[in-house]
């Protein structure tokens, strides 16, 4: 398959199409159905993808305004492939565990069209192609959150729409003035990525560029300050919308550091690594102490989830192979981890419809295979070794020790504050005497809940144990990656900073 | 061999799936015993390595990679040499034992599949900490112990939190989170050290490390040997992150015996041992770990002197005990540390398992204040303590003579005298409280009466159990010579002095005084009847040493509150009122501008006309202004 | 001698007066009338100036000026007359549909 790109984008869209023929009884089996396809393809993707190539694979080109340089431009890499499939496997579990029964095909084709954006994000190497589904995953969201919201709901889902929508303007701005100088250097126009990788921007130039673009990316991550419509859009959001909005949503955000910002303004990057270190540190830190404080369990992951995103900023803004691979790795795992928490917390919601902490305690004797799922996607989230949670934390945080060892101290001090507010969620959920009368009667897991579960904790382990099949693709593509950031950057203090890896250089 | 090394290392893992298989059902006898025998299994296996090792040296095997990433490889790879060899021998023969034990130990208790799970999975996590050959891999043991020690410490979780004067350490599951965030600071430290490591060598291979640790400048190895060991500091629970080790006793007895006494505590140790090429480069911070070691040896011991508490007492001497080892490695004597290490885990795990016979008896009661005379009805368990008692305290030929005595002459080669001084002090400190816990657990007045407590013995399995514990204990320092051979073979000999050679004697017999003097001390106190004297029980230093010198209550108002606070205004005060108010304020300004604005749009037809002559005005004036501009 | 200064400050106090018109008055009929001796103004400035320069364009476009002035008076009476008719009143002050 030539086009298994364009497959993977445009089958849920065409799919989510038909589903509206579907009826309401047999809708349900439809979306299980084509997210299963959808996430076999995203599979033979990787097997038929060439691991040792770091380049771009399976690109496709068509020309839609060439003479304005927009062109349905997509490719992927080692760096892509593996947040695509993680996309489609959430997509898939979240629509497997499902509990809402109101307007469920609206759900389900929203869910679907929510793919079609998520895939095309990590899969277009054109910048206005990347823009246009970047944008058209808010659509759906804002649907998801606004329809089968909360209380809040529409308070959430405006603001997570406006805010997000305003960083992405801004970065806009920043795409066409790349665009503009791109046609002034080269008299074509061109939004494709390559051919701007190869524009070598003057410092300044590139400072004004990494704001523009960080503002975008910062808001979708996100980064402190610009947090705030999180908590309330997962506050909100019904269990699916938050599962694939800390999933893969946010990583938008952190992909487009790796994609963008690294690549085109090296320079800028390596000039702002202590600006945006320092706002990495404070989400670290802070939104640890944030997520301490809540009461509500849900808020509590979603706060945690802004402390995560500060360690994967830093491993990206590490400069070394070592720091990027960890932080893209620490993307998956963060996805894996994080969706399964929210999941986790779907399920007791469903049940007891609450998520204040003080209305559980000693749910481990009445639910002990969901104190199980949740203990051990705990234990990966506070980064044990030998689950997914250690190897991207440890991978980042090793790679930001080349550049500061004191800030990478710092940002370290995750893995005691992230066990802090973990493991005082988990003592007031699960230990401890059955307080609430109505909680003792509350059944376990069923094998739906277990069905969506149970694949996710074997990826923890399986992923903790063995990294090795995802780790090398990535970490093949980002030392491309370092290599060519290292070549195009023209000050010394970038130079000295971007390290090549050894074997980077031994093969040349 | 490979095949050894493997079923050594794997049993556990498999003894603990296979029990986790029926973690959720009722209490299924053959759990406990399919995994008594895998452990077993595990031991023999370890046993046969030593023998091999003894023969022919180390072996070495690599699994699989882990983590590939940029320059960095790190593989499942393990060696066992010498000194991994006898930890694997100590860990596993006393998990076995302890998982025997628990056969009879955890009998109704509703989790006993659970707590198998559990155990195993601790000492899979042990082994692997032992047996790697990279940091990285022992990173993952060291993290791994610290789980199942916050799952077993935590195991009676269903237990509600009480205040600190009716239980010092508030919860089992209390103590459980207390022990993995204390640890998990450790851990900082010791990731911080590993990160040095991998950027100033580029491997974390113990080989290579240790043969490339000459081109290191003299301030980098102490950076990475001060942060190796603020991680040993943490899982050996030295000051000041040893409150959790006293809280730990939550948990079931065999799993203090097995983790918090014999085990995962002395990893740290083990980590200082591992790492001499290292330590011995830098005597200033060996000094400075020997310092600590005898500071918490006489503090533990201090602490333990007043307290009341059958498992807290044999804690405190854990702490104790494991100051004398981090003493002896931090002096540069790394195989007396190892052999203070696996003579403590002999008589310290079998000290445990007898106070978790007394408890049973006792109906989980703790305070030995409520027991005495027991040695009538508990005779075998008597004996057993008696022993391990005798071997704590040093007394010969039991193994802990040997081992202590060994640790005071290396203090004394070195000229170290304070620290032997004080070492020497804590060995009387050490008799007497041992014997403390003796005489009113088991002599004097059979006080438990007045309380209604029908002591009885524990099953015959269990005290076999023990015996091949209470043996080592007596014999095993009768091996000191064959040890040393065998262990320097990795680790650098330690040579006395001629000076200390005469000495030796002398020093014995100063040492074997003390400890005597102690014990005699407390059969005067104790072995006739509790005499209680409020007047003492009230005075200062008894009220500070009872409640550990105020240092829980001090993070607890130092740290934990704080902290719960500060999080408490981050959340309600800058997140909520300044950042959150911020975006909201510019949402709410471009809101108002706008309604503001609309004032303009009254519908009336002259308004707008008015709104347009001004308008018209004003474009007017303002060309004006750039006509007479230009 | 009346020179094109005169015609031009005649049409500018027309234009003014109904500009005021426009803006001060009520009655739409007021408005239509000071809307009327605004385009007399404009008429006014084009032929003083047509004339002054000898070029018939401007004369033309008066012609056009008063052309278009009479069909709107034509549909703007008619609509006034329906308002009226509808409303009862001419008062702008009642017509304020449009008020946001």
């Amino acid at each position: 398959m030539e086009n298994i790109l364009s497959v993977l984008v445009f089958f849920p869209l065409i799919a989510a199409l038909l589903g509206i023929l579907v009826n309401e009884k047999s809708i349900r089996a439809y979306g299980i159905s084509v997210a299963t396809i959808e996430f076999v393809l995203s599979l033979w993707l990787w097997m038929s993808y060439d691991s040792a190539n770091g380049g771009f694979q399976f690109i496709e080109f068509f020309p839609i305004a060439s003479d304005f340089g927009i062109n349905y431009y997509l490719g992927i890499d080692g760096i892509s492939l593996f947040i695509v499939i993680m996309a489609t496997m959430i997509t898939l579990i979240g629509i497997v565990s499902l509990s809402i029964t109101k307007n469920l095909k609206n759900l389900i084709i929203s869910l679907l069209f929510l793919e079609v954006t998520m895939v095309g994000v990590f899969v277009s190497l054109d910048a206005i192609v990347f823009y246009l589904f970047w944008e058209f995953s808010l659509v759906p969201m804002l649907y998801i959150i606004g329809a089968w919201g909360g209380e809040k709901r529409v308070y959430a889902a405006v603001k997570f729409f406006l805010y997000t929508f305003t960083g992405s303007l801004v970065m806009l701005v920043g795409m066409l003035y790349v665009a503009y100088i791109y046609h002034s250097v080269s008299g074509v126009w061109s939004f494709a990525l390559t051919d701007w990788y190869a524009l070598v921007l003057p410092l300044s130039v590139q400072k004004w560029l990494f704001w523009a673009f960080f503002l975008g990316f910062a808001i979708k991550v996100p980064m402190f300050p610009f947090h705030t419509w999180l908590p309330y859009a997962h506050g909100q959001a019904p269990t699916v919308g938050s599962v694939i909005l800390a999933a893969v949503l946010l990583k938008m955000g952190s992909y487009g550091f790796v994609r963008f910002s690294l690549p085109m303004f090296p320079d800028a990057s390596v000039a702002y690594i202590v600006p945006v270190a320092t706002i990495a540190i404070i989400m670290i830190i802070y939104t640890a102490m944030v997520a301490y404080a809540q009461s509500d369990m849900k808020q509590v992951i979603a706060y945690s989830s802004i402390s995560h995103m500060g360690v994967i900023i830093l491993g990206t803004f590490a400069m070394n192979a070592e720091g990027i691979t960890g932080s893209i790795f620490q993307m998956l795992s963060h996805g894996i981890v994080s969706g399964a928490l929210f999941l986790l917390v779907g399920v007791i919601y469903d049940r007891t419809h609450t998520k204040e902490m003080s209305q559980f305690g000693g749910l481990a004797a009445v639910m002990p295979k969901y104190a199980l799922i949740y203990g051990i996607m705990l234990m990966a989230s506070v980064g044990l070794p030998l689950t997914i949670g250690f190897i991207g934390e440890y991978l980042s945080l090793a790679g930001f020790f080349k550049i500061s060892p004191i800030m990478t101290l710092l940002a370290g001090t995750s893995i005691i504050l992230g066990a802090v507010y973990m493991l005082s969620l988990y003592k007031k959920t699960f230990f401890g005497p059955v307080t609430n009368e109505k909680n003792k009667t509350l059944t376990d897991l069923n094998s739906k809940e277990l069905m969506g579960l149970v694949p996710l904790v074997a990826i923890v382990i399986w992923l903790g144990v063995y990294p090795k099949p995802v780790l090398v693709p990535i970490d093949n593509s980002v030392k491309a990656l370092v290599s060519f950031m290292h070549e195009k950057a023209q000050t010394p203090e970038a130079r000295a900073i971007i390290k090549v890896s050894k074997s980077t250089k031994e093969a040349k | 061999m490979e095949t050894l090394v493997y079923t050594a290392l794997f049993a556990p893992l498999v003894s603990s799936l296979f029990a986790a298989l029926f973690g959720m059902t009722p209490k299924r006898q053959f759990v406990g015993i399919v995994t008594s025998l895998l452990l077993f299994v595990s031991f023999v296996s370890s046993a046969l390595l030593l023998d091999y090792v003894m023969e022919f040296g180390s072996i070495h095997v690599t699994m699989m990679d882990w983590i590939v990433a940029g320059d960095m490889s790190v593989p499942f790879g393990f060696n066992v040499d010498q000194v991994t060899a006898v930890m694997m021998t100590v860990v596993t023969l006393v998990s076995t034992v302890v998982h025997i034990y628990s056969n009879g130990y955890m009998e109704h208790d509703k989790g006993f599949n659970r707590f198998f799970s559990y155990l195993s999975a601790f000492v899979f996590s042990m082994m692997v900490l032992v047996m790697s050959d990279n940091f990285l891999g022992l990173f993952i043991g060291w993290e791994g112990v610290g789980v199942c020690s916050w799952l077993l410490i935590g195991f009676w979780y269903h237990k509600e939190d009480v205040g600190r004067d009716v239980n010092p350490s508030i919860s089992p599951a209390w103590a459980a989170n207390e022990a993995f965030i204390m640890n998990r600071i450790a851990d900082l430290g010791m990731l911080v050290g590993i990160f040095l490591i991998y950027w100033n060598i580029g491997s974390l291979q113990y080989d290579v490390v240790f043969s490339h640790l000459d081109g290191l400048s003299h301030g980098m190895l102490v950076a990475i040997g001060i942060f190796l060991f603020i991680g040993a500091m943490g899982k050996s629970a030295q000051f000041p992150l040893h409150t959790w080790l006293a809280d730990a006793m939550e948990g079931p007895t065999p799993v203090s015996a097995l983790i918090h006494a014999a085990t995962m505590v002395t990893a740290g140790v083990y980590l200082v041992i591992r790492a001499n090429p290292l330590y011995d480069m830098i005597p200033e911070v060996g000094y400075f770990i020997a310092a600590l070691g005898t500071f918490v040896a006489i503090f533990a011991a201090s602490m333990a002197l007043v307290n009341r508490d059958l498992k807290r007492i044999i804690a405190y001497s854990t702490l104790s005990q494991l100051g004398y080892m981090f003493a002896a490695a931090g002096l540069g004597a790394y195989w007396v540390a190892l052999f203070h290490l696996a003579a403590h885990a002999f008589f310290k795990a079998l000290l445990f398992l007898g106070a978790g016979n007394v408890m049973h008896a006792m109906h989980d009661e703790l305070d030995i204040f409520k027991m005495g005379g027991l040695k009538k009805i508990m005779g075998w368990t008597y004996a057993y303590m008696g022993v391990a008692s005798l071997a704590l305290a040093g007394i010969w030929p039991l193994a802990g003579f040997y081992s202590k005595d060994t640790i005071l002459e290396v203090a004394f080669n070195e000229h170290t005298y304070g620290i032997w001084f004080i070492l020497w002090l804590t060995a009387g400190l050490t008799a007497f409280y041992s014997f403390r816990l003796v005489f009113l657990t088991f002599w004097s007045d059979s006080r438990y009466k007045e309380f209604g407590f029908h002591p009885h013995e524990v099953q015959k399995y269990v005290l076999w159990a023990m015996a091949p514990l209470a043996i080592l204990a007596v014999v095993f320092g009768w091996y000191k010579d064959s040890f040393m051979e065998f262990v320097t073979r990795t680790l650098p000999l330690y040579e006395m002095s001629e000076h200390t050679h005469h000495m030796v004697g002398v020093l014995i017999a100063v040492t074997t005084l003390v400890a005597v003097g102690g014990i005699v001390v407390a059969y005067l106190m104790y072995s006739r009847r509790l005499k209680r004297n409020e007047k003492i029980e009230k005075s200062l230093p008894y009220r500070v040493l009872s409640n550990q010198y105020y240092i829980p209550i001090f993070y607890e108002k130092a740290f934990s509150k704080p902290y719960a606070e500060l999080s408490d205004i981050a959340w309600k005060e800058i997140d909520m009122q300044v950042v959150d108010a911020t975006v909201d304020g510019i949402a709410h300004l471009v809101e108002e501008s706008g309604d503001g604005a609309r004032g303009m749009q009254t519908g009336n037809l002259s308004d707008y006309l008015k709104w347009m002559a001004f308008g018209v005005i004003a474009l007017a004036v303002l060309a004006v202004f750039v006509a007479m501009k230009s | 001698m009346v020179g094109l200064n005169e015609y031009l400050i005649l049409s500018a106090i027309l234009f003014s007066i109904g500009v005021v018109g426009v803006i001060r008055r009520k009655n739409l009929l007021m408005l239509f009338f000071a809307t009327e001796i605004m385009l007399n103004a404009a008429n006014i400035a084009f032929a003083a100036i047509s004339s002054y320069h000898n070029d018939l364009t401007g004369q033309m476009f008066a012609f056009f000026i008063v052309a278009v002035a009479a069909s709107e008076v034509a549909v703007g009476l008619g609509l006034l007359i329906l308002i009226y008719k509808k409303y009862g009143t001419l008062d702008l002050d009642n017509f304020t549909v449009l008020k946001g």
